[in-house]
């Protein structure tokens, strides 16, 4: 196992974080269509974060078929066309996959400039097969949505390593 | 420091399960097939009903917090806007009670009339309430979701009005929910009568000009419209009730290369932003099944053989 230098010596994750932290992202989405910004384009997808975070963090617990369920879930709950999502997602986990040995030797920003392009990607793909299905161009605010993406990475980051970096022998001096 | 706290374990040499590549091949490939069975073939509803069911507790956790800020701010709504809202209530009672009161009348004249002339009498659509819950999300089509689904036996297709004309119509049942296709759906069509000339004609949502607008189709450029006319439903499509408001003409742009007139409605209900909305039964399910023609044409081809 190569380290990198300077690299933090985590805690193993624990399996039901990941799968807590992809359904709180999914409930996430889901708040900011039905409370705060209904039918937006611009809207970050909370969701495609988490799961590029953890396909490039543990790629031996998060694969691309899960990649592909919850973009079948986004599917069901937007009304879109079943599939476009899941196809998304699908390319965004492989690109992530793709990437994942190399992305983790950089620091957090630059990281975060590095996952923008699969965000784009991503987003190009959901726009390509509805302008195909006979859809029209929504407006330029999707071009918005994969920069909040990236934007939010070094903040997943943080967030979602948390768990793992605590101590792993808490005492009452260290408590975390 | 104890085994087992180290996030690093050594990676598995050999048994590393399907390569990225055949993974992404086998879901798009997946993802392709559920799109064009969903889009073309339109087979993917029950899908849809299964995975909506199983998404149902996950909304409900996410519409909490939404309905708990909504009921805190409707608590501290002034009192300004509650007694402006009285206000306009008022001036809407008194503007309608004279119409009100002549309906009675009207409906016993027509009654008499329709006997007379020994029509039908006009079908009666059977109406239930419903709320609004959220715009779907897709920001490709122009829906949303209402609180009622088949257990409240919502049919799909049934006409959805509020309380100034149609808002559109009921295109996909859940459940416990349903999708309403709204009027400025770019793929939404309604049928529609001009009340000013009793021209039929058809309307089409588009969000072309501007947000919720729609355009009146095929219509020759010299037809007899103008601006500010109401379109009402006509009542031939066997779906919406006649007589509903549907939209007012905005703007007509005639022009000389082509045939046709481009004429640009808006819709009379509030189709952004709609609350309280009620679902009609489509009445194409209390019309009587059509006579079947078999007995007729058999004679009649008997006859050209002779």
């Amino acid at each position: 196992m190569i380290m990198r230098p300077g690299q933090q010596l985590l805690l193993p994750v624990n399996p039901l974080f990941v799968w807590g932290s992809l359904l709180a992202a999914l409930t996430l989405n889901m708040l900011q269509n039905m409370g705060l910004w209904g039918r937006a384009t611009w809207t970050p997808d909370l969701l495609a974060v988490v799961l590029v975070f953890w396909t490039v963090h543990q790629p031996q617990r998060v694969s691309i078929v899960l990649a592909f369920v919850f973009g079948l879930l986004m599917d069901v709950h937007q009304g879109a066309l079943l599939g476009q999502h899941a196809l998304a997602y699908t390319v965004l986990s492989y690109l992530a996959i793709a990437i994942h040995r190399r992305l983790l030797w950089f620091t957090v920003p630059s990281q975060a400039a590095q996952v923008l392009p699969l965000f784009a990607v991503a987003h190009a793909v959901e726009l390509g097969t509805r302008l195909l299905a006979g859809g029209d161009f929504p407006g330029f605010g999707v071009l918005i949505a994969p920069l909040l993406e990236s934007v939010l990475w070094p903040v997943a980051s943080v967030l979602l390593l948390m768990p793992q970096r605590r101590a792993p022998n808490p005492d009452a001096h260290r408590p975390l | 420091m104890p085994l087992g706290t180290l996030n690093r374990e050594p990676p598995p040499f050999f048994r590393q399960g399907p390569s990225a590549l055949s993974k992404l091949a086998v879901c798009s490939a997946m993802a392709f097939f559920l799109m064009v069975a969903d889009a073309r073939f339109k087979v993917m509803q029950p899908v849809r009903v299964a995975v909506a069911t199983a998404l149902y507790p996950v909304q409900w956790l996410a519409l909490q917090p939404i309905n708990a800020v909504q009921s805190i701010s409707v608590y501290f709504a002034s009192l300004n806007s509650a007694q402006a809202a009285r206000d306009a209530a008022q001036n809407m009672r008194i503007t309608q009670s004279l119409r009100v009161n002549q309906v009675e009348h009207l409906m016993l004249e027509n009654e008499r009339l329709r006997k007379l002339m020994g029509l039908r009498d006009r079908l009666q659509s059977p109406a239930s309430p419903a709320q609004v819950i959220y715009d779907a999300a897709d920001p490709y089509t122009r829906k949303v979701v209402i609180d009622k689904g088949m257990v409240h036996s919502i049919a799909i297709g049934s006409p959805v009005v509020d309380e100034l004309g149609v808002v559109g119509q009921v295109t996909r049942v859940y459940p416990l929910v349903s999708e309403v296709t709204l009027l400025t759906d770019r793929d939404h069509a309604i049928p529609v009568l001009n009340t000013r000339t009793g021209a039929r004609s058809v309307a089409f949502g588009d969000t072309s000009i501007h947000a919720d607008a729609m355009e009146l189709r095929y219509m020759a450029a010299n037809a007899d419209v103008a601006e500010g006319d109401l379109l009402t439903t006509s009542g031939v499509d066997g779906v919406y009730p006649p007589g509903l408001p549907v939209a007012r003409i905005e703007k007509i742009e005639r022009r000389v290369d082509t045939a046709f007139a481009r004429v640009y409605c808006v819709p009379l209900a509030r189709v952004a932003g709609t609350g309280h909305v009620m679902v009609l039964e489509p009445l194409n399910t209390q019309i009587p099944p059509r006579p079947t023609p078999d007995s007729r044409s058999a004679s009649g081809r008997n006859g050209v053989d002779k």
